[in-house]
């Protein structure tokens, strides 16, 4: 099992798909994350060590990301992996076998709709083993209470990348506050500092996506 | 000094009454003189007059013709949307799959819309201040232009699955970029800047192969044109410091989380003049005035002879007038050194 897991985390941390897929292309014509899950259900495998992999996968990579020892196309294209690895799990999710660690809620803060942040995020954030609820980018303060609504326990996040727009997660985290006051909510995005975080009323900053998938495991811990 | 005479002995590291100040204005100078932004992306008299009003108003020794990423790719095909007071939409991409590039085709810059509208700013800055103050006009870089036509995520997953395609259509951008930086150097511009923020997100060695190659085409275009290159990199370029100076600019951004004293020993007083670097948020937005002339001295300190004062990008929305006149007073107070 143990090999299994180091093998699909080997393909989520060098993003390789599938076998098809030309990249990277030191695994050209090797099996990919989206061949190795389908495998491992078939021979048998515990449908969480599929998880295990792309959690091991995606924190090596975010870990490199974190170090400027990899860079956005490297992390898109794990996530890549991690997603077809992943959906062969739907079922398990869906049943209830496979569990995740708990769930965030994401998106841009309204008036914003630069989303690359924020998909980085979410995307390391789900290999983490959390189950993520995107709602995209210029999301209003209601769509953003009535999320919390329909997932309780759920932790928020925000992001913005102007400095014009930043402002609006002030606004957002009181009402969030004020309607659901145990909600944790996290902030983040390139003009974004912890003492604006820390001035808002934000309960957690990160600069990168690794650190966010940090601050979510202490929470869940 | 004038403006113009400041900017051009700074450039060769002579002696000057103080560092030019090349601050990059757009949406702030556009509320400055309380426009909505649609009107300052739309329309170029709106632009020249915002930027006029920058000279007296917080003493810049520039005006500039930048506004928004979407003049090339408007005229491309690119659907743009101007909300009223917002900064511009492209809800979708110009190019879905690869085989969209055949909807592309090199667009004379007189003949496109929105590169036709920057040309004719670029014609009246030089009616009002040509010769006194550094015109500066803009195109975007391959890669970025690249992103603006494919989507950022898009675009960079592309460099990993299809690597040849994206050369194609860098090529392309790259030819679209020249024709454009070209036509503004014919219209006045004295300064092409050019930016390629989406360059700071890949890896040094694809920065080497998928933006420098082009970005050094384009330099070589202006400075046979007569103009003075200037690179604009948003982010940490920490690790393609190196590389950025064999790009060919003649002055080169520096954002404000790279160190900018170690950016100025590695080039040298041979090498490219700087402009940079505060946090443009934390200093000029949010931070007092005594913060911003410490910043601004800073800089000055360690920039070296050719160093220009500058945020380390745009100037915010919003950022106290106190701020930009404390910038303009470290600025006189420190003079040449």
């Amino acid at each position: 099992m143990s090999d299994f897991v180091e093998q699909l985390a080997l393909c989520v941390e060098r993003g390789k798909v599938n076998k098809e897929s030309l990249y990277p292309p030191d695994l050209k014509g090797q099996d990919g994350a989206d061949e190795l899950a389908k495998q491992a259900l078939e021979r048998g495998l515990q449908p969480d060590t599929i998880l295990k992999g792309c959690i091991l996968g995606m924190d090596r990579i975010g870990s490199k990301f974190s170090q400027n020892k990899a860079f956005v196309p490297e992390l898109l294209m794990a996530a890549k992996a991690m997603t077809a690895a992943m959906d062969h799990l739907k079922p398990f999710f869906q049943s209830g076998e496979v569990k995740r660690k708990g769930t965030l809620i994401i998106g841009t803060i309204a008036g914003d709709l630069h989303d690359i942040g924020k998909n980085l995020v979410a995307m390391v954030v789900e290999g983490g083993g959390f189950e993520v609820v995107d709602l995209g980018t210029d999301v209003s303060t209601e769509k953003f209470l009535a999320a919390i609504e329909a997932h309780p326990g759920s932790i928020v996040g925000m992001s913005a990348l102007l400095t014009t727009t930043m402002v609006n997660m002030e606004s957002a985290i009181r009402a969030i506050k004020e309607k659901y006051p145990d909600t944790m909510v996290l902030v983040g995005g390139a003009p974004v500092t912890q003492q604006f975080a820390d001035r808002i009323g934000a309960d957690g900053y990160s600069p990168d996506p690794q650190g966010a998938v940090a601050i979510l495991n202490k929470k869940v811990a | 000094m004038t403006s113009f005479e400041r900017f051009q002995k700074r450039l060769a590291g002579e002696p000057v009454d103080r560092s030019p100040n090349f601050d990059i204005m757009m949406q702030f100078a556009a509320h400055y003189i309380k426009k909505p932004l649609r009107d300052y992306y739309l329309d170029y008299r709106v632009l020249v007059e915002a930027n006029m009003a920058m000279l007296d108003a917080f003493q810049l020794d520039i005006v500039q013709a930048i506004s928004d990423p979407y003049r090339e790719a408007s005229d491309l095909g690119l659907k743009v949307v101007f909300p009223e007071d917002a900064l511009p939409l492209a809800a979708q991409p110009l190019l879905r799959a690869p085989s969209d590039q055949k909807k592309l085709t090199i667009i004379e810059p007189a003949n496109g819309r929105r590169m036709n509208d920057r040309l004719q700013a670029i014609r009246l800055f030089r009616e009002r201040v040509g010769g006194e103050v550094p015109i500066m006009g803009w195109v975007e870089g391959a890669l970025a232009e690249a992103a603006d036509l494919r989507g950022v995520s898009a675009l960079m997953m592309d460099l990993c699955e299809r690597p040849d395609w994206i050369t194609e259509l860098l090529e392309f951008c790259c030819a679209q970029a020249i024709s454009f930086a070209r036509a503004q150097v014919d219209a006045g511009a004295d300064i092409i800047g050019l930016g390629d923020a989406v360059a700071s997100q890949v890896s040094p060695d694809w920065y080497r192969q998928y933006a420098l190659p082009y970005e050094q085409r384009i330099f070589q275009a202006v400075k046979d044109a007569g103009g003075v290159a200037r690179l604009h990199i948003c982010g940490d370029t920490t690790l393609i410091t190196h590389a950025m100076a064999d790009s060919g600019a003649d002055i080169i951004d520096i954002d404000w989380m790279v160190d900018y004293g170690r950016v100025a020993a590695i080039y040298g007083a041979t090498g490219p003049a700087l402009c940079g670097n505060f946090d443009p948020v934390k200093i000029m937005l949010q931070g007092s005035p005594l913060e911003v002339k410490d910043a601004v001295t800073y800089c000055l300190q360690v920039g070296g002879k050719k160093n220009f004062s500058g945020a380390g990008c745009e100037i915010p929305d919003g950022t106290p007038h106190k701020n930009l006149l404390a910038q303009a007073e470290a600025l006189c107070m420190r003079g040449s050194h």
